[in-house]
């Protein structure tokens, strides 16, 4: 292979030419990386800044002096600095991957307490020899958290993350306090209510921080599934608290007719999810 | 019943607030987070993640760029905004023939808590609506007031066969699961924040609306370990 010695000189002063663009345009993106690099295990995570970063970061690539493009036109995509470049700016920043991740793991830390907190209630003979429905629903429901686990720390993983194999931090030591009270249906009902409405609105608060498309999607496809689990408990819960258990039941089906009024209200009390019990993205990531 | 009922819903709260370590009550933060809502995603259209950076050689470009890019992220979320509001008007609008029906005998025996699930999914519904138009009139548009037209016309064919409360509740199901799957589908692709946490905020009642159809009408509340976007409605 013969090599173009003006060609190169060339390519030389055009890699020199994005050098000095790219130290100048990254300047003021790095001191927000390093404060996000810092904040990711175990601190809260300013998201401003991590999406100030990632729209520095897009913006480098629109102007197409640091983008993959731009570095292929000017022919160093097969060079070492070249290469560099394109491994910086084909993904997103290693901080927003944290976050992406951190989120991710919370998610599993929350499914795994779930898992365990139904696993346990099963446990319990009111539950299993109790109302049919409630059993079927709490071996469903575990079930369906499993799924999601799973689908949770294959993306962690997929964005080079770790596996959360712990439940959450924060609210495990309260389901063990709990444990001991746990004496009849009811109780165990409005302990997996919440688990369930901690888990919606962790995820209704925290999609919208997701760089990565793939995880918004995985999110968003459980969060609704978790709401509805969450409804389910409402309303079994006021049916029991109203005396009613028999009502509770899908095989046979309800008689509708002999429901309260309420049972048409109790499940959804607000029109839009709230999130004030939202864990945040570092709550449940694997430190 | 009722005082029962609050009695739950008060030890609820009180279990809430113990896991939440004393942060502020459900209610109280849904109070104040309505209007902000409105407020924030109404600006989001005119917002955008990507500001260009303030300083370097080529600021003019950049803005330039980066504006068009914000314009088309706006018109985007705009778009998806004025299809929620068309869904969530269709909603407000059968349900409101729903209740219509179960006035005049159509529907035979209401139940009373079906008659209940439909005030209260008619309410949600119109808050939801509010919060979209909210949105679109922020960004200068013309609040929408009529349904997709083509669903509109299913939704009719299928509402004149309707003779009870069964099949009334199918087609309630069929719209929530509808509006359900679209917010799951455009979630996603949305580009403002605010506009993704509205759109978050709203998923989740539509599928506990789902949930209780199914329920009324004999099926598992949680059939899929999923959610999907098979009924999702694309414009």
């Amino acid at each position: 292979m013969s090599i173009d010695d003006r060609q190169l000189k060339e390519l030389i002063v055009e890699s020199q030419d994005l050098q000095a663009d790219a130290l100048r345009d990254t300047r003021k993106s790095l001191p927000d990386l390093r404060d996000i690099g810092r904040a990711r295990r175990g601190r809260p995570v300013d998201q401003d800044k991590v999406r100030a970063f990632n729209a520095d970061r897009r913006a480098l690539i629109r102007r197409g002096g640091l983008g993959l493009g731009g570095v292929a036109a000017a022919g160093l995509l097969g060079t070492s600095f070249g290469g560099a470049i394109a491994s910086i700016v084909a993904k997103p920043a290693s901080a927003q991957e944290d976050v992406d991740v951190q989120i991710l793991q919370t998610a599993v830390s929350l499914e795994l307490l779930a898992i365990a907190t139904y696993g346990a209630a099963l446990g319990l003979p009111f539950i299993a020899d109790g109302n049919a429905t409630v059993k079927t629903f709490a071996e469903t429901t575990m079930m369906q958290h499993d799924e999601h686990q799973m689908a949770f720390n294959a993306q962690a993983e997929a964005l080079g993350g770790e596996r959360q194999t712990e439940t959450n931090p924060k609210y495990t030591p309260v389901v063990e306090e709990m444990k001991p009270s746990l004496t009849d249906p009811a109780k165990v009902v409005e302990l997996a209510a919440t688990l369930e409405q901690v888990a919606t609105q962790t995820y209704v608060n925290n999609i919208a921080m997701f760089e990565d498309t793939r995880s918004k999607e995985i999110m968003a496809s459980v969060m609704g599934v978790e709401a509805q689990h969450l409804a389910t408990l409402r309303a079994v819960g006021a049916l029991l608290a109203g005396g009613a258990p028999q009502l509770i039941t899908v095989d046979p089906p309800v008689d509708v007719a002999a429901l309260p009024a309420a049972a048409g209200s109790v499940a959804f009390p607000e029109p839009f999810e709230g999130t004030e019990n939202a864990s945040p993205p570092e709550e449940g990531a694997v430190s | 019943m009722s005082e029962r009922f609050q009695q739950q819903s008060d030890e609820n709260e009180s279990l809430l607030a113990r896991l939440a370590g004393g942060r502020l009550s459900r209610r109280n933060l849904l109070i104040g987070s309505g209007a902000a809502s409105l407020a924030l995603v109404a600006a989001a259209c005119g917002d955008d993640d990507d500001e260009p950076a303030s300083s370097g050689s080529s600021t003019t470009e950049r803005e330039t760029t980066s504006t068009t890019e914000a314009e088309g992220n706006a018109a985007g979320d705009l778009a998806v905004a004025q299809t929620a509001a068309g869904l969530e008007v269709l909603a407000v609008g059968t349900y409101g023939a729903a209740l219509e029906a179960a006035q005049s005998g159509a529907l035979g025996e209401v139940p009373p808590a079906v008659a209940e699930y439909v005030t209260t999914a008619q309410a949600h519904h119109q808050a939801h609506l509010d919060a979209w138009n909210g949105v679109i009139t922020g960004a200068g548009e013309a609040e929408v007031t009529e349904p997709p037209a083509d669903l509109k016309a299913t939704v009719d064919e299928q509402f004149a066969g309707v003779t009870d409360v069964a099949g009334a509740a199918e087609l309630a199901l069929l719209l929530e699961q509808t509006a359900a799957d679209t917010y799951l589908a455009v979630i996603p692709t949305l580009e403002g924040t605010d506009a993704i946490k509205l759109a978050s905020t709203i998923q989740p009642i539509d599928m506990q609306h789902a949930a209780v159809l199914r329920y009324v009408l004999g099926q598992y509340p949680v059939p899929n370990v999923f959610a999907n976007t098979d009924n999702a409605y694309s414009g």
